[in-house]
């Protein structure tokens, strides 16, 4: 016993228990919360995994959607497509929007307490009031119906904050003297932030961006007043299409495909699953 | 911190107990948990109270519904109202409802004929089962027409394709589709070979419409049919603001939209099925009964009028 | 040199411009639902859009309270269930995980936060509606189903943000409490975890926002019954449910009120925030 004091024996920790038992309460407490978490999480998974995966077959991957093969691979391409849109729309715009916030804007500057303040009323906004502002802004007001290219500003707009704040917080923690460094050596300002500043930041990034990801699979919501539900690979940017978890949505809505709406849902799941394994990866060989 | 965790582990590892064996033992558990839900299943008791589930407003097959058992009231200045019981579950969902009738022994709700499924039990309706020949033939009451609605100025694509609809190979699709075709008799012959045609409206039409999609595209590759799925109302009001070129209805058009300038023609006939749980021993229905239970008159399952 | 200051001033620009998209968006946002909100509010009277007890578009009677005071306590039955188990299962997270589960444990949670909310609900259905049925009567599809599930879905964000604030706390603080002779528990309880206060709101008002937002999973297990909440086990219309029940479908004034349920949404959110901000300058001080 090198620390008596933070490593207690397991018969020593029972004999405080006994002249605490609200610390023992508490102990119980914890423990039975994290098995509860736990248990939600093997019992929601579990049932998708066991309802889902017999009904998984090559022919859901096929080309065509039609009403014998209800297949999800357009309503994948769509969701591929979606997603790279509205990331090619936010992803630079939220990181040029965090560039500014920290490297430019003076400490206690308005425009950075109101940048907080909408982004903050942003990343709290439901995903029914984006689909209706959506619906409303894109679809009606600049007329380009329901189309993939609506559905991906809107959910452009939806990730933008959360791209913001994870950059923000990404390149605050890049360490002041290598800005001050760099200066000294003479570079000038926007060659230390894409050269200098940037670099470090980037784990921190892509993992925003990564969940950005993950969110924009999983959105049903605001996707349907805005992208609509047509399943099919969408010929122009301007043509509807459905993303798997509206795919899944409007299988489920029919009520004639259940058991493939389940493997669809597995299908998301591996996505999900695989965007959270690539952050990870992504965010530990950077950081080395 | 997470050393003395280390050290109890430890001193469990112990006593051969491992992380792998629990997990083993946790999923195990789990196994029976789910089994245990799943033979919850007891028997039917008369005396509760009837769970009414119902679709929501704008869908067709709730207007057809009520406008068929009569589950309404004639209001001053409004005409005939929705009078379904307030305290009716509502889905938008034709899974949800199979799902809540399904796993609910004291439920009661409808669907349209085609989506039927083995998990819930038909019920008859004054004493006729509903199948497709007894909606052929007129003995079972509770049918409804399936509609396309178009307007006035209709493109040359979508006539060419409402002729294939109408035709014998349209609705012998729509025979095997599991529904009653509307007509019979037609020829169709191709009048246009480009084009593009946006079908959109009911979520009970959508089905059958793909299908008829999918054949038509053997007769006339060239034209291009696209198929919005939402419900009947929106599919009325987008063909009408000239978003979809034929509308899909599985209700009457109102007045309102009749005087906006909407045409409505019948494709098939389908049935509405009232329908219950598998272990309600209730499955013969006046019409009568029905409307008195969605009108919230009769709120227990013993309260039914024999 | 010019060339140079040229290439600064450009990009200094494009920041800024970049900045100004995000305000862009929420007065966009603001005014668009505003524009299509407030004249209907206007024609059917604030006090009775917002204080009216009866919701029945086919009669032109649009008041909106059953669904406020249905999302509100929906809401709080979610917070009830979710909070201390997500605060919970942050401690343990943060310090009672041995170092080999944690990996697997944290993916758990992450993944649970990215499962779509339509899986949320028919795994609802299939479990917890029956589970409510059999165990408490009624017909299952009520405002209790709707809050365990609803405590469920927001405990990957609860945990998330609350894990990070403990772990944000000093090491010494919880080390000082030990040497003082406190218990491992005493020590988070009295001392961590109220340092670590500020962050733990932020997840609660995070969570709180999920819940009110919630939509897919809620409209498929809640009932949907758009008269005032009956009790516990009736069911009950939320606010998110009546836009997605009926925007389909809706038309004029309909369709007007709909988007105006959707502003009183909105506004509930900038309370929330600002509440928010309320506290955390609360607890700053």
């Amino acid at each position: 016993m090198k620390n008596p004091i933070n490593q207690s024996t397991f018969k020593r920790r029972m004999r405080e228990y006994q002249k605490r038992p609200a610390s023992f309460v508490m102990f119980i407490l914890v423990m039975l919360c994290a098995c509860v978490t736990v248990l939600s999480f093997v019992f929601l998974v579990g049932y998708l995994l066991y309802k889902g995966i017999p009904n998984i077959s090559w022919d859901l991957f096929a080309l065509n959607y039609n009403s014998e093969n209800v297949s999800l691979l357009p309503s994948l391409i769509n969701t591929v497509t979606i997603t790279f849109l509205a990331l090619s729309v936010s992803g630079p715009t939220g990181i040029f929007a965090a560039i500014y916030l920290v490297e430019y804007a003076k400490k206690g500057n308005k425009l950075v307490k109101l940048m907080d303040l909408t982004s903050e009323t942003l990343s709290g906004i439901p995903s029914i009031v984006y689909g209706l502002f959506g619906m409303l802004f894109f679809v009606v007001a600049l007329d380009w119906g329901f189309s993939v290219l609506a559905g991906a500003c809107t959910l452009a707009i939806m990730v933008l904050p959360l791209i913001m704040r994870t950059t923000q917080e990404a390149l605050r923690s890049v360490p002041a003297e290598f800005r001050e460094g760099a200066f000294g050596l003479g570079a000038d300002k926007v060659r230390v932030i894409f050269k200098i500043v940037l670099p470090p930041a980037v784990p921190g990034i892509l993992s925003g961006v990564i969940l950005a990801v993950g969110r924009i699979v999983g959105e049903t919501a605001s996707l349907i007043y805005t992208a609509g539900t047509v399943a099919e690979i969408p010929e122009s940017l301007f043509s509807s299409g459905r993303t798997l978890a509206v795919h899944m949505y409007a299988l489920f809505n029919e009520g004639l495909y259940i058991e493939k709406a389940y493997a669809t849902g597995v299908v998301l799941l591996v996505i999900v699953c695989a965007m959270n394994l690539l952050s990870n990866y992504v965010a530990k060989k950077l950081t080395r | 911190m997470t050393n003395e965790f280390i050290k109890i582990k430890g001193s469990i590892r112990q006593r051969g107990f491992n992380l792998k064996k629990a997990a083993a033992l946790s999923l195990i558990c789990l196994m029976f948990f789910l089994s245990a839900c799943k033979g919850g299943v007891s028997e039917f008791e008369e005396t509760r109270e009837i769970t009414v589930i119902s679709r929501e407003d704008g869908s067709g097959t709730r207007g057809a519904f009520t406008e068929l058992f009569g589950v309404y009231t004639n209001m001053e200045g409004h005409g005939k109202v929705d009078a379904t019981t307030e305290e009716a579950i509502i889905t938008n969902n034709t899974a949800v409802m199979l799902y809540c009738v399904s796993t609910n022994p004291y439920a009661i709700g409808y669907i349209s004929l085609g989506s039927m499924s083995d998990v819930v039990k038909s019920a008859n309706v004054d004493g006729v089962a509903a199948s497709l020949e007894n909606v052929k033939n007129g003995t079972y009451k509770a049918s409804r027409p399936f509609y396309i609605v178009t307007t006035q100025s209709l493109s040359a694509p979508a006539k060419d394709f409402i002729s294939f609809i109408l035709s014998d190979g349209g609705q012998e699709v729509v025979e095997s589709a599991g529904y009653v075709p509307a007509l019979a008799g037609r020829e169709y012959t191709p009048s246009v070979d480009s084009g593009k045609v946006v079908v959109g409206g009911s979520s009970s039409v959508t089905p059958v419409m793909e299908k008829l999609k999918e054949a038509y595209g053997a007769y006339n590759p060239g034209i291009d049919v696209e198929v919005q799925q939402s419900d009947s109302t929106t599919g009325v009001s987008s063909t009408l603001q000239g978003i979809c070129d034929i509308g899909m209805s599985s209700r009457a058009l109102t007045e309102n939209e009749k005087h906006s300038g909407a045409l409505a023609e019948t494709i098939a006939l389908d049935g509405i099925v009232i329908i219950v749980n598998s272990i309600n021993p209730n499955d013969d229905f006046t019409s009568e009964q029905i409307k008195g239970i969605f009108l919230g008159e009769t709120a227990y399952w013993d309260s039914l009028e024999k | 040199m010019k060339s140079k200051s040229i290439k600064e001033k450009v990009m200094h620009i494009v920041f800024l411009a970049a900045a100004m998209v995000c305000i862009m968006a929420v007065v966009l946002i603001c005014v668009f639902l505003l524009a299509n909100g407030v004249p209907a509010m206007g024609k059917i009277g604030v006090f009775n859009f917002l204080l009216g007890k009866t919701w029945r578009p086919g009669q032109d009677i649009y008041g909106i309270l059953p669904m406020i005071l249905g999302s509100i306590y929906v809401t709080a039955g979610a917070i009830i269930i979710g909070v201390p188990i997500g605060i919970m299962t942050a401690v343990f997270m943060a310090r009672y995980c041995p170092k080999k589960i944690y990996a697997p444990l944290k993916g758990a949670i992450d993944l649970l936060a990215g499962i779509p909310s339509v899986v949320y609900g028919f795994f609802g259905l299939v479990i917890i509606v029956p589970f409510v049925r059999d165990t408490f009567g009624g017909s299952g599809n009520s405002i209790l189903t709707a809050c365990v599930l609803l405590g469920f879905m927001i405990l990957p964000t609860i945990i998330g943000v609350c894990e990070s604030s403990l772990r944000a706390v000093p090491e010494e603080y919880y080390q000082n409490a030990l040497a003082l002779g406190a218990t491992h528990e005493r020590s988070i309880f009295k001392v961590v975890l109220p340092t670590a206060k500020s962050g733990v709101l932020t997840g609660v008002v995070l969570g709180i926002g999920r819940a009110i937002g919630e939509t897919m999973a809620v409209i498929m297990i809640a009932g949907n019954q758009a008269r005032m909440p009956k009790g516990l086990l009736k069911g009950v219309r939320t606010l998110t449910a009546n836009i997605v029940m009926e925007m389909g479908y809706a038309a004029d004034l309909h369709r007007e009120a709909l988007i105006a349920t959707g502003v009183v949404l909105f506004v509930f959110i900038l309370l929330i925030n600002l509440c928010l901000a309320a506290i955390k300058k609360g607890v700053e001080q």
